[in-house]
């Protein structure tokens, strides 16, 4: 970086090419607005920190009870990746609100929930249900560890010594490896601070070992 | 430790995250709104074989990731000043995957957020796709415009894509910068040469918050390609993506990363 004192000098932005084409999704384009919105400047900080544990608590309440969701909570296959707080602009009309995002995974229909629960109105404000993959919980990643732990065919492989060093989230590149559409996790063994020297792939929808691999050939 | 940080013509808020590493929000420089709130969600790593044959592909897996968080914090975040800035830093290490997270700010208007790489990997042939997530409010949320130094000239970008570096940068070495129309101050971003970036240009919209991962749907785009359509940035709320490609060699340790700095805000 060059070691100059910060220019001043305001930049000049270009012009722009031509207009804008409307999206096919419906989300047309927009005239550009002049003059400041709402101020993001007056956002409150401490909407930022993290929730206690009584607002984790409510936020889950609130979210399993909602209708959308009676069907996972019925059945109960579901985890709870994590609960952080969410802030969002003015002039959104949740703007100053106590929000919470819960990311879940919901087993019993393969799916990911997504939601901001708006603690000071006690509702959910936004909910996705998608087919992606959020990251894995702590619990699951305890949960393919052990797995891969007791599989016979890594155990085979593991020398003395060699234990699980991590668990990464994984997923299949291509149709043909099972872990392209599946949640799925990549299991380390090797000796503590040295090279890994095999990786287990674990399904766990299945909650099986389906790839046993040497570390050099991954 | 408060987590409020008044220093060097900076004032800006930080908390560590479950997935995304030290998140910064609500930065401030020389008393002016800058970031809404920047953070690193997540580093993919690719693996490629290490040696070749012909009877199998060249990339046969999918690629990996670990959260940097709660859950791989190695030692406590740290908050130091050095000559001319503040800086915070974490280190984080899951098995063979080794990193420490900074963000540094300069008393120039200059802010940093890298990521230095190292540990050993499975093996040698890998790479690293760390993916740091910015939403600027220069001077206010709105009213802002993206532009890409090509052609020997800033060019005003239209819609929501992608942007990689091609080797074209101005006299300072940046290759993008978010406008602000009302203020005429600009962010700009320079990213290390060795990075082989690109950056991803998104009109903010609720439900496009940070992922908590990289994966969307099977079969479709990752974050963030998934989230480029093709709306307008001109005037709008405009969250930016710095994507490095790091390749391990025997040089590691890398810092991965860009500078990026205010100007004009006076």
């Amino acid at each position: 970086m060059p070691a100059k004192s910060a220019a001043k000098k305001a930049a000049k932005p270009a012009k722009p090419a031509k207009p804008a084409k409307a999206k096919p999704n419906g989300h047309g384009a927009k005239p550009a607005r002049r003059g400041k919105a709402p101020d993001v400047e007056l956002a409150d900080p401490v909407l930022f920190d993290p929730l206690t544990p009584g607002e984790v608590a409510d936020a889950l309440r609130t979210l399993i009870e909602d209708r959308r969701l009676a069907a996972m909570a019925k059945v109960g296959r579901y985890r709870v990746i994590c609960t952080e707080p969410l802030v969002v602009k003015p002039p959104h009309w949740m703007a100053g609100h106590r929000l919470a995002r819960v990311v879940a995974y919901d087993y019993s229909h393969d799916r990911a929930v997504d939601a901001c629960v708006d603690l000071d109105a006690g509702v959910v404000a936004h909910l996705e249900l998608e087919r992606s993959q959020p990251m894995l919980s702590r619990e699951e990643e305890a949960i393919a560890t052990s797995i891969a732990m007791v599989d016979p065919r890594v155990r085979e492989r593991l020398s003395l010594g060699e234990s699980a060093q991590a668990t990464m989230h994984y997923w299949g590149r291509t149709a043909s490896d099972l872990a392209f559409a599946r949640r799925s996790a990549a299991v380390l063994f090797g000796q503590t601070g040295g090279h890994p020297s095999l990786v287990a792939v674990v399904d766990l929808l299945d909650q099986v070992v389906t790839q046993v691999v040497p570390a050099e050939q991954w | 430790m408060s987590n409020v940080i008044d220093e060097a013509g900076w004032k800006f808020h930080w908390r560590l995250t479950e997935s995304a590493g030290i998140m910064i929000y609500l930065a401030d420089y020389k008393g002016r709104r800058v970031m809404w709130e920047g953070s690193l969600p997540y580093v993919t790593i690719d693996h490629q074989r290490q040696t070749l044959d012909v009877e199998h592909e060249v990339e046969s897996h999918g690629p990996w990731w670990i959260p940097l968080g709660t859950r791989t914090l190695d030692g406590p975040v740290r908050v130091q000043s050095f000559r001319g800035g503040v800086e915070l830093s974490a280190s984080f290490q899951a098995g063979p995957y080794h990193y420490t997270q900074l963000w540094r700010f300069h008393d120039d208007g200059r802010m940093c957020p890298w990521l230095t790489i190292f540990g050993p990997g499975v093996h040698d042939q890998h790479t690293y796709h760390p993916h740091f997530r910015f939403d600027f409010d220069l001077d206010g949320a709105r009213d802002d415009a993206f532009e890409h130094f090509e052609n020997g000239r800033w060019q005003r970008v239209e819609t929501e894509g992608w942007f990689p570096y091609s080797g074209e940068a101005d006299d300072h070495g940046n290759v993008w910068r978010q406008v602000d129309f009302g203020s005429r101050a600009s962010i700009n971003v320079r990213p290390h040469s060795w990075d082989d970036a690109e950056v991803f240009a998104i009109r903010y919209h609720d439900g496009e918050w940070p992922p908590f991962s990289p994966r969307s749907a099977a079969g479709s785009q990752p974050f963030p390609a998934a989230y480029v359509g093709n709306e307008p940035l001109d005037g709008e709320d405009v969250t930016l993506w710095y994507v490095a490609h790091v390749h391990f060699d025997q040089s590691f340790p890398y810092t991965a990363g860009p500078w990026l700095r205010v100007e004009g805000l006076a």
